[in-house]
C-alpha cells in the first residue's frame, strides 16, 4: 500500500497508514501497548474514564455495609432484613449485566454505561430518605444495578486494546473498579464521622453521607459522556450513521452468544470467584465486628483491606494471564486460571476455621489476592470466546458473577441456618467444585487444559468466521472478526509449531 | 504497594491492641451477686416513650436484704446501663446476651457512671437521641477498683419479662434531605436525556456532511 508524497517528495513516504494515535495500534486500531499514566485519546482516556465510573458504582453499591451498625438501629432491621438486602444488592445486576452486554453491542459502551450510571444514581440519593426495612432493601436493589457497568468496562477495554494486552487492560480496569468495594468501607465511616462532628445526630449523619457516593456517580457519568469515545475510530452513533459500522441483528448476536458453551462455563466459574468477592464485601465487616468483638472502625479497616487488594491483585491476574499466553498460549491462560481460583477456594475454606484474629486477617489477605486474581484471569479468556457476541458473552459471565453471589448468600448467609464461620468454609468448598468445569473449556485452534489443538488444523479464522453465515459474509459484516482472528494468532503461544497462515 | 503495606501494618497494630485488651480472664454474669436494687419508671404513665423527649426515673441502692455487711466494700463505681429485653433481641445477633461478660452485647447503652457513695441514688434520665426503637430494662453494675464487675441489679425479673418499657427512636429523617434527593435525582435523569438529544443531533450533522 503506497502513499504518495505531495510534490514528488522522496524518502519520506511510508507504506503504512499515517499514525493518528498516541499508542501503537493493530489492524483494528486497538492499542498494542498499555501506558498507565497516560490519558491520551482515545485508548488510555477510555481506560481511565471506565475504571473510575465503575469504581464509583461499586462505592455506591457497597456504601451501606460499613454503616450497618448505625443503619440497623435507625431502621430497626433484623438479621433477616440485612441478609435480604445483601442479596438484593447483587441480584439486580444479574439481569442488568446480561442486558448491558447487548446494549454495548448495539449502542456502544459509552452511552450504555453512562445511561445506567445516571439512572441508578437516584437510588443512592433516595437512600437518605428511607424509613423502613423495605425501603432499605429497595434502594440497595436498585443501586446494585449499577454494577452492570462492569460489562461496559470489559467491552470498552476489549474494543480499545489488542490481544497481547487485553488481559492486563481488562484486569486493571476491573480491579480498580472493584477497589470501590474496599474503598467504600473506609470512605463511608470517615464521611459519617465528619458529618457527626459538624453537629448532626447519628441517625441523620448516615443519611447525609449517602450524597457523597451519589454525587460521584453522577459526575463520573458526565465525564464518560463528555470525554469518552466508543471505538478507536469514533463513536457508535457516528459510525452507524455513516455506514462504517453495519448494524448487526440483535437476535443473531444473542443466539450466537448463548449457543457457545464456553460462555456458560466462564459464567459459572466467575460466579465462584467474583461472586465470592461480592459476598465477602457484604458480610466481612460484620463478621469481624461480631466474631472478634472489634470496634466499628477496626472492622471497617479489615473489610476495606479485602477490597483494596484489588488494586494490584486483579490487575495482577490479568497481567499474569497475558504473560502465560505469551509463553503457553490460551492453554497457559486456562491452567493459570484454574490453579489460582482453586487455591482461592481452599483459602476461603480455611478462613472460616480459624479462630485467631491475626491469623484470620493474614489468611483473608492471601485469600483476597487469589480470588481477585482469578477474576482477572477469567477476563483474560473471555475476549477470545466470541468476537461477534463479545458483549453477550461478557454480559453472561459478568451476570454469572452476581448469580454466584446471590446463590451463595441465599444458601449460606441468610438467617441463622449456618454460623458465619461455617458459611465461609462451605463457600470455599463450593468455589473449588465450581472451578472444575474450567477443565472442559476447549478451543479447537488452541486446545484446552488437557488437550492440544485439534488435529484437523483449525485456524483462528475458521473459529471466528464460523459465527457468520455466507449471506452475512457477502455483506461484509464479518470484517471485524477477520481482523480479530489475525491478531489472535498470539494465543498460540511461543512453544507451538505454527499452522500454515492463510 | 506502600498503601497496602501501611494498611497491613495498621491492621496488625489494631489486632494486637484488641487481643491484648482482652487479657482479662473470662468473667461470667452468673458469678455476679444480685445485690443492687434498681427501679426504672417512665415519667409518662403509659404508651411508647419518644427518644430525646420522654424521661425515665431511675433509682438504685444496695439491697437491704443482703445479709453480708461488706457486700459493697468492693464497689468503687456504679454503672447504669440500658439493656435490651429478649423481644428486642430476636433475629438480631448483635444484641445477643452472653454469660461471658466481655462477650455480652445486650447492654450497649450507658446511662450514667457514678462513684459509689453508699446512699440510694435517683436520676431523671432523658432517653438519648441515639437510642434505637425497642423494649428495654435498666441494669446497674457495681464495679471495683480494677474496672471489673462484681455485682449487679436490674429493674426487671430474672427472665427479663416484667417492668419493661418501650422506646420509639427518632427517624433522623428531614424534609431537606428529601428535597435534596429529588433535586439531584431529577438533575441526573434530565441531564442523561439532554446528552442523548445532543448525541443524536451530532450524528445527524455528521451524516449531512
Amino acid at each position: 500500500m503506497e502513499v504518495e508524497g505531495k510534490g514528488g517528495e522522496a524518502g519520506t513516504t511510508t507504506t503504512t497508514a499515517p499514525r493518528r494515535f498516541a499508542l501503537p495500534v493493530d489492524a483494528e486500531n486497538k492499542a498494542t501497548t498499555f501506558r498507565l499514566f497516560s490519558v491520551a485519546k482515545p485508548h488510555m482516556r477510555a481506560f481511565h474514564l471506565s475504571w473510575f465510573q465503575f469504581f464509583c458504582c461499586f462505592v455506591s453499591t457497597f456504601a451501606a455495609p460499613p454503616l450497618l451498625p448505625v443503619i440497623r438501629e435507625n431502621l430497626n432491621l433484623t438479621a433477616t432484613d440485612i441478609g435480604n438486602a445483601g442479596i438484593a444488592s447483587v441480584s439486580g445486576a444479574v439481569f442488568a449485566r446480561i442486558v448491558m452486554g447487548t446494549a454495548c453491542d448495539l449502542f456502544g459502551p459509552r452511552l450504555a454505561s453512562a445511561a445506567l450510571t445516571l439512572s441508578t444514581a437516584p437510588a443512592v440519593y433516595f437512600t437518605a430518605g428511607i424509613k423502613s426495612p423495605i425501603g432499605f432493601i429497595m434502594v440497595r436493589f436498585f443501586a446494585g444495578f449499577s454494577l452492570a457497568t462492569f460489562v461496559s468496562t470489559q467491552f470498552w477495554m476489549s474494543s480499545m486494546f489488542s490481544g497481547p494486552v487485553v488481559g492486563s487492560a481488562n484486569g486493571i480496569a476491573a480491579g480498580w473498579g472493584n477497589l470501590g468495594g474496599g474503598a467504600t468501607q473506609l470512605i463511608m465511616p470517615i464521611v459519617f464521622s465528619l458529618i457527626r462532628n459538624m453537629g448532626a445526630t447519628k441517625f441523620t449523619a448516615w443519611r447525609i453521607a449517602f450524597f457523597i457516593p451519589g454525587l460521584f456517580q453522577t459526575l463520573s457519568a458526565f465525564a464518560v459522556l463528555l470525554f469518552g469515545q466508543d471505538l478507536p475510530d469514533g463513536d457508535y452513533w457516528a459510525m452507524h450513521k455513516s455506514g462504517e459500522r453495519e448494524k448487526d441483528d440483535v437476535g443473531k448476536v444473542i443466539s450466537n452468544g448463548i449457543k457457545n458453551y464456553r460462555g456458560w462455563i466462564t459464567a459459572l466459574a466467575y460466579g465462584y470467584c467474583f461472586g465470592v468477592e461480592l459476598t465477602i464485601d457484604n458480610i466481612i465487616a460484620e463478621y469481624f465486628f461480631d466474631r472478634f468483638h472489634l470496634k466499628l472502625q477496626t472492622a471497617g479497616i479489615i473489610a476495606a483491606s479485602f477490597g483494596l487488594a484489588n488494586f494490584f491483585a486483579r490487575p495482577g491476574g490479568g497481567i499474569f494471564s497475558d504473560f502465560m499466553s505469551r509463553r503457553f498460549g490460551m492453554r497457559g491462560r486456562l491452567w493459570a486460571w484454574w490453579i489460582v481460583q482453586t487455591s482461592g477456594g481452599v483459602l476461603c475454606a480455611c478462613l472460616g476455621q480459624i479462630s485467631s484474629l491475626t491469623v484470620s486477617i493474614i489468611v483473608m489477605l492471601v485469600f483476597s489476592v487469589f480470588v481477585q486474581a482469578a477474576c482477572g484471569l477469567t477476563f483474560g479468556v473471555v475476549p477470545f470466546i466470541s468476537r461477534r457476541s463479545l458483549g453477550v458473552v461478557s454480559g453472561m459471565t459478568g451476570a454469572g458473577g452476581n448469580v454466584g453471589a446471590v446463590l451463595t448468600q441465599l444458601i449460606f448467609f441468610k438467617g441463622s441456618t449456618y454460623t458465619r464461620e461455617t458459611g465461609i468454609t462451605l463457600m470455599g468448598v463450593m468455589s473449588i467444585a465450581c472451578s472444575l468445569p474450567i477443565c472442559l473449556i476447549y478451543f479447537p485452534q488452541w486446545g484446552g487444559m488437557f488437550c492440544g489443538p485439534s488435529s484437523k488444523k483449525v485456524t483462528e479464522e475458521d473459529y471466528y468466521l464460523a459465527e457468520w453465515n455466507d449471506e452475512e459474509k457477502e455483506k461484509n459484516l464479518h470484517i471485524g472478526s477477520q481482523k480479530f482472528a489475525e491478531t489472535s494468532i498470539s494465543e498460540r503461544g511461543r512453544a507451538t509449531t505454527t499452522h500454515p497462515q492463510t | 504497594m506502600a498503601i497496602h503495606t501501611l494498611l497491613f501494618v495498621s491492621l496488625l497494630i489494631f489486632s494486637l491492641i484488641e487481643s491484648s485488651s482482652g487479657g482479662k480472664k473470662d468473667r461470667l454474669f452468673t458469678d455476679l451477686q444480685n445485690s443492687i436494687e434498681v427501679t426504672a419508671k417512665p415519667v409518662k404513665d403509659s404508651g411508647v416513650l419518644e427518644a430525646g423527649k420522654d424521661m425515665v426515673t431511675i433509682t438504685w441502692k444496695l439491697k437491704s436484704s443482703s445479709a453480708k455487711v461488706d457486700t459493697d466494700t468492693a464497689f468503687k463505681t456504679i454503672q447504669v446501663k440500658l439493656c435490651y429485653a429478649p423481644i428486642s433481641q430476636v433475629d438480631r445477633p448483635w444484641r445477643k446476651t452472653d454469660n461471658k461478660l466481655f462477650k455480652d452485647r445486650s447492654c450497649p447503652h450507658e446511662i450514667v457512671s457514678k462513684a459509689y457513695d453508699k446512699t440510694p441514688q435517683s436520676l431523671d434520665w432523658t432517653i438519648g437521641l441515639d437510642i434505637p426503637t425497642g423494649t428495654y430494662f435498666v441494669r446497674a453494675y457495681g464495679i471495683d477498683g480494677d474496672g471489673h464487675e462484681v455485682a449487679y441489679g436490674q429493674s426487671t425479673d430474672e427472665g427479663r419479662t416484667t417492668n419493661l418499657f418501650s422506646v420509639h427512636a427518632i427517624s433522623g429523617h428531614h424534609v431537606g434531605l428529601d428535597i435534596a434527593s429529588t433535586f439531584f435525582s431529577v438533575f441526573s435523569v434530565v441531564s442523561l436525556f439532554v446528552f442523548f438529544v445532543m448525541e443524536k443531533r451530532k450524528a445527524k450533522l455528521e451524516q449531512r456532511e
